[in-house]
């Protein structure tokens, strides 16, 4: 699992206060794979997602140690830009959260900010909504409020507006777990097509969807990494023995 | 291997009834073989006519259990020891169906056999169906204990038993070239081996399966590699 990484984490430990939620993790993400991360509430997988795009940065009182490279560029390094590295790795949350604009300026928003010219504008709302599969649904009512998407369509323009940024990497904490089974199998095929170009770090849940739609997966229990492993290898013959207690319900 | 109990109490008597069903399924096997050798050795058709009654029972029991393995796949989605141990259990209760359908091929050579003078006196073949019946004994301790040594000591058993079979073959070739009377016989008593002799392929199928079950690598033959 060393070649083609994108991301390292060297030794990082993550501290909320005086209280460490990571402890000593190190490890890599490879490039247009899907990895899984999962775990019981409060193990740091989330927090893990937050630090690799600096999200955390927002929460007061938090400190990270050690290093996160993003193609061979500490992230933590006092001369970058977070907002720079939030536009490389993309993130999608748990609960679908479109801006109350029309289905258009969601997507045109970011890159508007960022100066991409009007010209081209159509043309990258177009193409960011054909990604995540919302085009055809859309395309004729472009003009109306993103509030009256369903649930699962509004969590693909989410992907969309994300993905109109160009990023590199997708970051998603939880995606489809506010979503109906139709919407969530519509989700899982699209991470399954976005892998093609982009790298995709998911934190789920549902144990089922890991199996499903990742290539390799990280256990993570009270903030240490327990199992990295390939998917299928941890789905079928886990290595370590908390890593199978817990895939296998016999936790706690 | 001590397991931690699930947190789901009731997939854990789930799972805990599969067990048992297959322990229960192989009793009826280990039984099956004992009265099918002996109504051969004590020349009792009626003895034989109930293993072929009760081989029923066997089919049955296979079936509900393979039923309720699937109902498991399809209901709880079981990963890691479990999923190995779910589909060790469907191939174990195969396996099972099998021996008890080989105990009734057995019990109907018994009848045939019956019906005429005895040929020879039966040493080896008692001798055979103990220790096809210890294999299928040990080879069921070894899924329940998760044994790996038991599973061993079934794959080296049914070497014995492979031996044991030529060597009656090689007698009973000697029976049939002295007297062409003999032929019919000889080659029943000749079928009855190679029944028991299919059995400890069996047997030593569900030490195969155990031992997938327990480390995840396949030795059922020399070219497999299920899982690197």
């Amino acid at each position: 699992m060393e070649s083609n990484a994108i991301i390292s984490i060297n030794r990082v430990n993550f501290y909320y206060g005086a209280v460490r939620a990571l402890t000593d993790i190190s490890m890599k993400f490879r490039k247009n794979k899907v990895t899984a991360l999962i775990g019981p509430s409060g193990c740091g997988k989330s927090t893990l997602l937050r630090l690799l795009n600096r999200m955390n940065d927002l929460i007061d009182g938090t400190r990270v140690e050690g290093e996160i490279l993003f193609e061979g560029q500490n992230i933590y390094a006092p001369d970058v830009d977070p907002v720079e590295i939030r536009r490389k790795i993309g993130m999608v949350f748990q609960k679908p959260n479109p801006f109350p604009k029309t289905i258009y300026n969601n997507i045109a928003y970011g890159p508007k900010l960022t100066g991409v010219n009007a010209g081209d504008l159509d043309a990258l709302v177009e193409q960011s909504l054909k990604q995540a599969v919302l085009w055809d649904e859309v395309k004729d009512i472009m003009s109306k409020s993103a509030m009256n998407l369903s649930g699962g369509q509004q969590q693909r323009l989410c992907i969309a507006r994300a993905l109109a940024m160009k990023p590199d990497i997708l970051l998603m904490d939880e995606p489809t777990s506010a979503l109906d089974p139709i919407s969530t199998a519509k989700i899982e095929e699209l991470i399954e097509e976005l892998k093609k170009d982009y790298t995709i770090i998911i934190v789920t849940h549902n144990m089922q969807q890991a199996a499903r739609i990742s290539d390799e997966t990280a256990f993570f229990y009270i903030g240490n990494l327990i199992e990295y492993n390939k998917t299928e290898k941890i789905f079928t013959k886990p290595e370590v023995k908390q890593t199978e207690d817990y895939i296998t319900g016999r936790f706690g | 291997m001590e397991e931690k109990r699930h947190t789901s109490l009731h997939y854990e008597k789930e799972l805990q009834a599969i067990k048992d069903g297959i322990i229960y399924l192989g009793a009826l096997t280990e039984t099956a073989i004992r009265k099918a050798m002996k109504s051969l050795s004590d020349r009792d058709t009626e003895l034989a006519r109930s293993v072929i009654r009760d081989d029923d029972e066997i089919d049955r029991l296979d079936t509900d259990l393979e039923e309720r393995c699937i109902k498991i796949l399809a209901l709880r989605q079981p990963t890691a020891i479990d999923l190995r141990f779910i589909t060790t259990a469907i191939k174990i209760t195969g396996h099972l169906e099998r021996i008890g359908d080989m105990a009734v091929n057995i019990a109907e050579k018994a009848m045939q056999l019956n019906e005429e003078p005895q040929l020879k006196p039966y040493i080896d073949l008692p001798r055979m169906a103990d220790l096809v019946g210890g294999m299928i004994k040990d080879s069921l301790d070894s899924f329940v204990k998760s044994d790996l040594d038991q599973a061993e000591k079934v794959r080296r058993v049914e070497q014995v038993i492979d031996d044991l079979n030529e060597q009656i073959f090689r007698e009973l070739l000697t029976f049939m070239m002295e007297d062409s009377k003999n032929i019919h016989r000889a080659l029943l008593v000749m079928q009855v081996s190679k029944n028991m002799e299919r059995i400890a392929d069996h047997a030593k199928g569900i030490a195969d399966m155990v031992t997938y079950m327990v480390t995840g690598e396949c030795v059922r033959h020399r070219t497999c590699n299920m899982l690197e």
